[in-house]
Order: structure tokens, then C-alpha cells, then sequence
């Protein structure tokens, strides 16, 4: 088992606070919680947690708001998983524009929650120490495509949207993340899981050749995603951030 | 030629008015000419009997003081228009029947008659002519020969004139009409597209004093309408906004059961709470319509992605076709509307198919099939209205009827045709046809 959790919990309705709480300290969690902004605060002044668990609709301050100060702030480090009540795509652009690692609409199943908040964990646990975590910008470049990472899809070279799956996006979004390493299956498998309840059956090279056919890419002399035998796959370009309106 | 429908008349309001218009003036035009016409002709005819009556007796009382010796030399100078004298017994005959050539021999008779036994008869012949007979004091016969001429030529510039009346007339009619009628257009225009997206044109609230009022009328409705829908996805976004949390609360309370089954059965029930939630706020959303801006995208991209989605959540779904180029359209609104008709194909037979066709003056169209029950001919259509149900004996009676009104809604709002069929060999086809690109 890994280390334990230690999760802060940040939403203004008392039993989805306590129930979450309950649920997760069955699983072996750490919990803390706060019924707004000035008792996250407070909490964080005591003790950092690993993730903090922040409802978008409250009163008062709500939590694209409080979202935003953390990235600001001197906890800009803590990964952030928002609960949205509204399934929209407005609300899915805004909690991942102001910096959110992911999100969660509301209602969900706690197992859910869980998932996901080990596959944020986990995530955060491969960026090297001491990296300063920014804002994602909203575009990646790379060789003749741009990746969108609020509307989750790429852009060629002439301006055409082509669609991603969510595995598709994911597995791109991590060669992205980690350009120039080699990625062994188990780690593009462990980095790509945990959006899902339901166990990944694809397997990840049946993936990698979906994702070589949406980027135009061949198999036998790659641009972008290179195979190496016996190890991974490394993404060989150079990946560019753009901030998005331009 | 149909001849019903030329009976029937013109079809537009426009022609109808015209033609009614245009048909009355010239009515009116034709009897003001007639009456002038007749009114002319009348004090031509009388002007013409005083003036024989008057001259004639002067005529006939010089003749019968000149000496019979220099009467012929006297003749060419009484000569008028239409009549002259002849030194003779002329030609006799019946009493003129003509109603103009009895006039004038009355009229003579009554200027010369009391002095001069006269005797007047018609002259047959191609026009009308008479002939008065009279005996002078000498005895020497005198025969007044008469062609009465009872119109004057109408002048050449009297066709033109009327003819340039007839184009004015022509022209007021067809002005008057089209201002009448344009407000009409404009009216029907407005009405068309107050859309499922309510952005419908103002229409101006100047002009005649009924069309301001129609069209104030009209925008007032319009707004009335706009409150409505307005009100009606508040209602629906405010529902489903505070079933969220109930809903969210109970969920993890069942995550927090130790009774499988009991677990089990709430979660089922949650997650149709869940989805009837969303589908009501989806549905809201899509009353705004046009708001996502229609963009290129590569569509073949966008189903494989789609079938990908559905293949890593368990589904069967299997994509056959391709449509091979980009085209312009609303990527979010696409993606829901297959979404929605694949998750019904799941939902009634386990599985869904998407087929793609591009006729040869690129018309594209996606197909969403399956091999369930289908829906009675007679409900096709029924089915898009949200809510519907089939009946109780329907296999499709499950589930909350909205993914259907939703794409229909989204189809509609990006031009795009959705239509239900059954398939040969059991089954339904949602067919989805997208504008033709310009």
C-alpha cells in the first residue's frame, strides 16, 4: 500500500463533507475538512495536505475563485480535484483554465472519487521534486499540430479540428507532459488509468497505433511517437506551450 | 396547362391586388371616356341641327330671291360640310328611319316648313344621306342634299394619352400593392426564424399607423415567447440544480451500504434520477442552440474518437464508411446528437452502428442503426417530442425521452436534418443529414 492519503475535503454541504470523509477514511485515507474558503485557510496554515477536494458552488467565495488564489499562492503545488455540480462544458473549461487537475461532476460515485485522486497522486508523484508547477497553458505545440487542452482535441496545421477519444487524449496528454523519456507501458498504463472505473482492457500498443493514426503518424518510421523494443515509447518533439486567445 | 389553377387566379396576394386594382381603374377609366364620349357626341348632333335649321332657311330665302338664271352660280357658295343644294327634283324615296336623319329633316321642316311645303326622304345608299324637297315661290324645284356626319374624328395624341393613363395606372396599382404587402413579407420573414434558438429579428415599429401595430403586436409576442422558454429552462436548470445535491448525497450513502443487493438496486434508481437530471439540463441547453460557433473539423476524426469512447466504456459499437475530407460544422452539438441516438441503439437492442454515405453532391450523412424492436410507423415522429413515452405495451416505453428531443433540437439549431425509420430486416435507422456545404 502507498503512503496514506491525506485529503482536504472543501464543500459547503455538511453530509456530502462528512459522507466523503466517512467513505474515504474506510479506504485508508487521511481526511480533513472545511466548509469554505476561510476554513481551507485554516487548514492548510495547520497542516499541507496531498490534494485538496474543492466544491465549485458555494456561497460566499465558490471554488473557481479559491482555485485560482491557491495557484496564485504559496500552495500552488497541491494538486486540486473540483467537484462541479453543473455538467457543462463552460464549468469543465473554467475548472481546468484557473489550474485544477481534474474534475468530478456531481453526483458521483465516491469509488470514483477515490480512482481519481490516486491517479492524481500518482501523477503528481512523477514530476520531479522541486519542479514549479505551472497553469497548463490552453495549446501545445508540437512538430504540425497544436493540442488543445480545454477542448481536448488537436488542430492541424490548416486550422481542422480532429477529435480525440478521453484514452486518446490522455495517453497524448502524458507523452506531451513527459516529451524526450522513454515511457514504459506499465507507466503509460498507470499514468493513463484512473478516469475510469471499469478496469482498462486496451491494451496500451493498440492505443499508441490509434494515436499514430489521428496525428498521421506511420508505425514504420514515426515523427512523433517513437517505439523501442523491449522498452516504451518515447515522444521525440519538441513540445511548445501557447496561451490561449491568440 | 392546369386550367383549375388559372380559374383559381393568381396565387400571391400581390398579383390578386394588382390585377383587382388595375381592373377597376381601367373600368372606371373606360366609363369616364364613354360618358365624355356620348356627352360629346350629343351637343356635336345639336350643334350641327341648329346650325342646318339657321343656315338652310337662309340659304332657301336667298335662292328664292335670286333670279332662276343666276341660282346656279350661287349654289357652290351655300355649299357646307355636310350638305348642299341641287336646282332639281332630286331623288325620292322612303321617310329617312335613321334616328339622326329624322332629326334634321324635322328640324328642317320646322325652320322652312311654313313657308315651304317640304318633302324629305333617305337616300339609300353606303352612308347615311337624305334628301329635303322643296318647291321655291317661282315654282322651280330646290333639293337640299344632306350627309350627316354625327361624329367628329377623334384627334391621333387621344391613344397615346389614354395609353400613358393605362402605364400610370398600372404603375399606382402595383406601388400601392407592394406597399400594402411588403409588411406582410416582412411579418412572415420574422416568424421564420424565431427558431428553437430564439434569435429572431426585430421587426421596425414604424411606417402606417396598422403596420406599427402589427408589428409591435408581433415583437411583443416574440418577447412574450423568448420569457417563456426563458422561464421554462430557469425552471428546469433550478430543478436540476438542487436535485444535484440530494442526489450526489444519497449516492454516497449507498457507496456506504453493506447490503449488495440493496446497494445495487438504489444505485439503478440514482442513476436514472442522475441522468434525467442531466438530459433536463442538456435539454435546457440546447434551446439556446447557436451558441457554439460551427468550425472545420476532420468528421471522420470525430466518429472514430466517438466509437473509441463507447468501445473503452464496454459498449459494441462498430463504425463502417468514412467521409475523406474536412467540413464546417458545430463539433460539440454533432458529437452530442450521435452520442444521443447511439445510447438509445445500446439501450434497445445492445448495440449500435454508425454508417456514413456522401452522395455525389456531398450530402453527408451519418446513420446511427440497430437491431431492436424499432417504433411503430405511426410514432416516428412522436418520438422527437421530449418526454414521449410509447405506450405500456411498447418495448421502447423505457427510459426518459429526451435524447431524441435534444438532438432533434441540436439538429435543428445547425441546419441539419434527423429523421427516424424502421430497417428492412428489423430495427431502427436515425439518419442525420448535414447541410450541404455552400
Amino acid at each position: 500500500m502507498e503512503k496514506v492519503e491525506h485529503v482536504l475535503i472543501v464543500d459547503d454541504d455538511r453530509d456530502i463533507r462528512e459522507l466523503i470523509a466517512t467513505y474515504l477514511q474506510k479506504n485508508g485515507a487521511r481526511v480533513s475538512k472545511a466548509s469554505g474558503g476561510r476554513e481551507m485557510w485554516a487548514a492548510l496554515a495547520s497542516e499541507v495536505p496531498d490534494i485538496i477536494v474543492l466544491d465549485i458552488t458555494m456561497p460566499g467565495e465558490n471554488g473557481l475563485a479559491l482555485c485560482r488564489e491557491l495557484r496564485a499562492g504559496q500552495w500552488r503545488t497541491i494538486p486540486i480535484l473540483m467537484l462541479t455540480a453543473l455538467s457543462d462544458e463552460t464549468d469543465r473549461v473554467v475548472g481546468l483554465e484557473v489550474g485544477a487537475d481534474d474534475y468530478l461532476v456531481k453526483p458521483f460515485a465516491v469509488r470514483e472519487l477515490l480512482a481519481r485522486i490516486r491517479a492524481i497522486l500518482r501523477r503528481a508523484r512523477m514530476v520531479p521534486a522541486g519542479f514549479e508547477r505551472a497553469e497548463t497553458p490552453q495549446f501545445l505545440l508540437f512538430g504540425e499540430w497544436k493540442l488543445d487542452t480545454v477542448g481536448r482535441h488537436l488542430i492541424d496545421c490548416e486550422g481542422t479540428m480532429v477529435a480525440l477519444s478521453g484514452a486518446e487524449y490522455r495517453l497524448l496528454r502524458v507523452f506531451v507532459d513527459h516529451p524526450q523519456r522513454v515511457l514504459t507501458r506499465d507507466q503509460l498504463l498507470n499514468l493513463t488509468q484512473g478516469r475510469q472505473t471499469e478496469p482498462f482492457d486496451r491494451s496500451i500498443d493498440l492505443l499508441v497505433s490509434r494515436l499514430r493514426q489521428r496525428l498521421k503518424d506511420g508505425a514504420k518510421d514515426p515523427r512523433y511517437i517513437k517505439t523501442l523494443r523491449n522498452e516504451g515509447y518515447v515522444f521525440s518533439a519538441a513540445v511548445t506551450p501557447q496561451e490561449g486567445n491568440q | 396547362v392546369n386550367v383549375s389553377s388559372l380559374l383559381k387566379g393568381p396565387r400571391t396576394l400581390f398579383l390578386r391586388l394588382t390585377l383587382i386594382f388595375f381592373a377597376g381603374l381601367v373600368a372606371a377609366q373606360y366609363l369616364t371616356f364613354y360618358a365624355t364620349m356620348a356627352e360629346r357626341n350629343d351637343v356635336q348632333t345639336s350643334f350641327m341641327i341648329s346650325n342646318i335649321q339657321r343656315e338652310i332657311s337662309t340659304a332657301v330665302a336667298l335662292l328664292d330671291r335670286v333670279p332662276a338664271a343666276e341660282r346656279p352660280d350661287w349654289l357652290p357658295r351655300l355649299v357646307r360640310r355636310n350638305y348642299g343644294f341641287i336646282l332639281g327634283p332630286g331623288v325620292s324615296g322612303e321617310a329617312p328611319d335613321q334616328k339622326l336623319s329624322a332629326e334634321i329633316g324635322a328640324a328642317i321642316e320646322q325652320s322652312i316648313g311654313q313657308r315651304y311645303p317640304v318633302v324629305v326622304n333617305a337616300v339609300p345608299g353606303p352612308t347615311e344621306h337624305l334628301q329635303a324637297h322643296l318647291k321655291l315661290s317661282d315654282g322651280a324645284p330646290l333639293t337640299i342634299d344632306i350627309r350627316p356626319v354625327a361624329k367628329m374624328p377623334l384627334s391621333s395624341w387621344l391613344p397615346l394619352v389614354l395609353g400613358v393613363q393605362l402605364v400610370l395606372l398600372a404603375a399606382c396599382s402595383w406601388f400601392a400593392v407592394s406597399i400594402a404587402t411588403r409588411p406582410l413579407n416582412q411579418l412572415a420573414h420574422a416568424a421564420e426564424t424565431l427558431g428553437p434558438d430564439m434569435t429572431a429579428t426585430r421587426l421596425r415599429e414604424s411606417g402606417p399607423t396598422e403596420v406599427a401595430r402589427a408589428a409591435k403586436a408581433f415583437n411583443a409576442m416574440q418577447d412574450r415567447i423568448g420569457m417563456y422558454m426563458k422561464e421554462r429552462i430557469q425552471i428546469l436548470a433550478a430543478i436540476s440544480h438542487d436535485l444535484q445535491t440530494p442526489i450526489t448525497r444519497m449516492r454516497i450513502r449507498t457507496d456506504l451500504l453493506d447490503d449488495e443487493t440493496e446497494r445495487a438496486r438504489f444505485q439503478q434508481d440514482l442513476r436514472e434520477m442522475e441522468s434525467l437530471v442531466r438530459e433536463g439540463v442538456a435539454y435546457g441547453r440546447t434551446l439556446h442552440g447557436a451558441a457554439e460557433v460551427p468550425r472545420r473539423i476532420d468528421p471522420d476524426a470525430l466518429l472514430e474518437s466517438l466509437v473509441g469512447d463507447y468501445e473503452d466504456a464496454g459498449a459494441k459499437v462498430s463504425l463502417s464508411g468514412s467521409i475523406g475530407t474536412p467540413i464546417v460544422t458545430r463539433p460539440v452539438a454533432l458529437r452530442r446528437i450521435l452520442a444521443n441516438l447511439l445510447d438509445n441503439a445500446i439501450k434497445f437492442s445492445g448495440a449500435g452502428e454508425l454508417t456514413t454515405d456522401v452522395s455525389p453532391d456531398m450530402r453527408i450523412a451519418i446513420s446511427v442503426l440497430d437491431r431492436g424492436p424499432g417504433i411503430p410507423a405511426d410514432q416516428l415522429e412522436a418520438v422527437f417530442q421530449p418526454f414521449f413515452r410509447l405506450d405500456a405495451s411498447g418495448e421502447r416505453s423505457a427510459g426518459n425521452g429526451l435524447g431524441l428531443a435534444i438532438a432533434r433540437q441540436l439538429a435543428l439549431a445547425m441546419n441539419a436534418t434527423l429523421e427516424l425509420k424502421n430497417r428492412a430486416g428489423g430495427g431502427l435507422e436515425a439518419r442525420l443529414v448535414l447541410e450541404k456545404p455552400a
